[in-house]
């Protein structure tokens, strides 16, 4: 059945789109997911939850559950890290009892990046075959074996790229994989170099993806040139040149390093929104979420 | 081959402090070649512990003996006085052979002094590397023969996740991609289309998550 979220009709309606994320943390009373939400505010399309991203947090079901009671539409993100197709189908179903209407697949950090090396893994199935299957679930009414599911399902499918990943006809391959197997918007990696993101950009484009499915382009608003340092040193996905953590080192002190994350992001943001045929921005928050509402006011989006 | 480590002298020490008389019994074939387990191991671990045991005033007489595969009963028999004639056994072999031992000599105790890590090469000399997870159903066929199940540390296998930059995993950076070297053979033999395609979920039940595994040849039993 056709996903009916609000993200679903604005996709559909060529709508910019703007997305927020969402990172719980190890809370047992929700109280940090509340407070975070407000200060997120009410100027998302959508707000992604993470699936312990970072680190051990709350469950992605239960602050997607926290999202609906704000009164805004949670983007449930789930990773086949800790997870096999049981648990994920489970959850799902879970999901759309509770009100979700969106999820975004990912593959997820490996254990080792988030505190728990010595955990097992899971990886039962990739993030394409992930997307592929909620999408049976949605079109078909069928669950991963061929069972039926009882009552309507609907969940409109997401999924991420990296738009740095090299080389380019790899990345394009994968990307166009996820697509055809399902995926109805794409949020990306956050972006730090425009001009390397149009490259990946225009790719797409000319494989016609972007007619197949809607790309966010993610954003990051970096703190200090240590945070900066700190997410390239440790995570291969951050792609943040040395040019930004020289701009943000030059700024002076904390404060001032702080208004200066915010400028870089409110550049990039300005760039983006430039480019023919991008749906919209995915701010990644990295856990601040008390600046989106400040990057959306200064970005006019 | 089956690549093994050995266990530390003072975790081997523990293991096998309630017995005087001990037998460590080496393995001829895969842990000699990767020089966990041969009959040059069983003399330095019989001596260390002979000398660890000194040490601690620990009263231990160690035998020393290597056989040519402790995964075959035709073998096993060879070492079958020596292990009568000792109070316990410390298998230098895989976790195969250490369990073809004590289950062939049910009474006698049977410890393992290695840890067995993988099935994989010698890479250079000193450095072996896992190529093999044993899943089942090999997919190598497709991936231009190089193992994503086993060598992706998330066993993707529709190609690279978000981490993979410049040839390195996000696991570690001193591991290669194995998708990155996928990528580059395939474009190599002219079978990228090959990537193209969507695989489905693998069939772990033919892994070990089926639980232990078992083959029967019709065609070979009496």
């Amino acid at each position: 059945m056709k996903a009916d979220s609000k993200l679903a009709k604005k996709i559909e309606t060529g709508d910019f789109i703007v997305t927020a994320e969402l990172q719980p943390i190890a809370e047992a009373n929700g109280l940090a997911t509340e407070a975070a939400l407000k200060a997120l505010g009410k100027g998302l399309a959508s707000i992604n939850v993470s699936d312990n991203h970072h680190g051990m947090a709350m469950s992605s079901l239960a602050a997607s559950v926290a999202v609906i009671k704000s009164g805004a539409e949670p983007i449930y993100q789930v990773v086949t890290r800790d997870r096999n197709r049981i648990a994920i189908q489970s959850d799902l179903l879970g999901a759309s009892y509770l009100g979700i209407k969106n999820i975004l697949c990912l593959s997820g950090y490996h254990q080792v990046l988030t505190g728990y090396p010595e955990s097992a893994n899971v990886y039962d199935i990739d993030s394409t075959q992930f997307i592929e299957m909620v999408t049976k679930m949605s079109e078909k009414g069928e669950l991963d074996n061929g069972a039926k599911i009882d009552g309507q399902f609907s969940m409109l499918v997401g999924a991420v790229a990296n738009p740095f990943l090299k080389p380019l006809e790899l990345n394009i391959l994968k990307l166009g994989k996820k697509v055809e197997a399902g995926a109805k918007f794409i949020q990306t990696h956050a972006v730090f170099d425009v001009e390397t993101f149009g490259q990946w950009f225009n790719a797409v484009v000319s494989e016609g993806i972007d007619k197949k499915t809607a790309i966010l382009a993610g954003v990051f608003p970096l703190d200090s040139a240590d945070e900066a340092q700190n997410l390239r040193d440790t995570y291969t996905d951050y792609y943040v040149s040395d040019a930004i953590v020289e701009r943000l080192k030059k700024a002076g002190d904390k404060d001032s390093q702080k208004k200066e994350g915010m400028n870089i992001c409110i550049e990039i943001i300005s760039k983006l929104k430039k480019m023919k045929g991008l749906r919209g921005i995915h701010i990644l928050s990295g856990g601040k979420e008390e600046l989106v509402p400040q990057i959306l006011a200064a970005s006019g989006l | 081959m089956i690549v093994a480590e050995r266990k530390k002298i003072q975790d081997l020490l523990e293991i096998v402090k309630s017995h005087k008389k001990l037998l460590v019994l080496g393995c001829g074939t895969c842990v000699t070649v990767c020089l966990a387990g041969g009959q040059r191991e069983v003399s330095i671990i019989a001596s260390a512990l002979r000398m660890a045991a000194k040490l601690k005033g620990q009263q231990l007489e160690v035998e020393e003996l290597t056989i040519e595969r402790q995964c075959d009963n035709v073998f096993i028999e060879q070492a079958a006085e020596a292990i009568q004639r000792n109070d316990a056994v410390l298998s230098l072999a895989c976790g195969a052979g250490v369990q073809a031992i004590a289950e062939r000599y049910p009474s006698k105790p049977v410890y393992a002094g290695l840890d067995t890590s993988f099935i994989g090469i010698l890479e250079e000399r000193g450095i072996w590397t896992e190529k093999c997870a044993a899943c089942g159903q090999c997919v190598l066929h497709l991936y231009g023969g190089i193992c994503p199940v086993t060598r992706c540390a998330k066993h993707m296998l529709n190609g690279p996740c978000s981490g993979s930059r410049e040839d390195r995993c996000e696991v570690d950076p001193n591991r290669q991609c194995a998708w990155q070297l996928i990528y580059k053979r395939l474009k190599e033999i002219g079978q990228l289309d090959r990537l193209k395609k969507i695989k489905p979920p693998k069939n772990w039940s033919r892994s070990q998550s089926g639980g232990y595994r078992t083959i029967l040849r019709e065609d070979h039993r009496v």
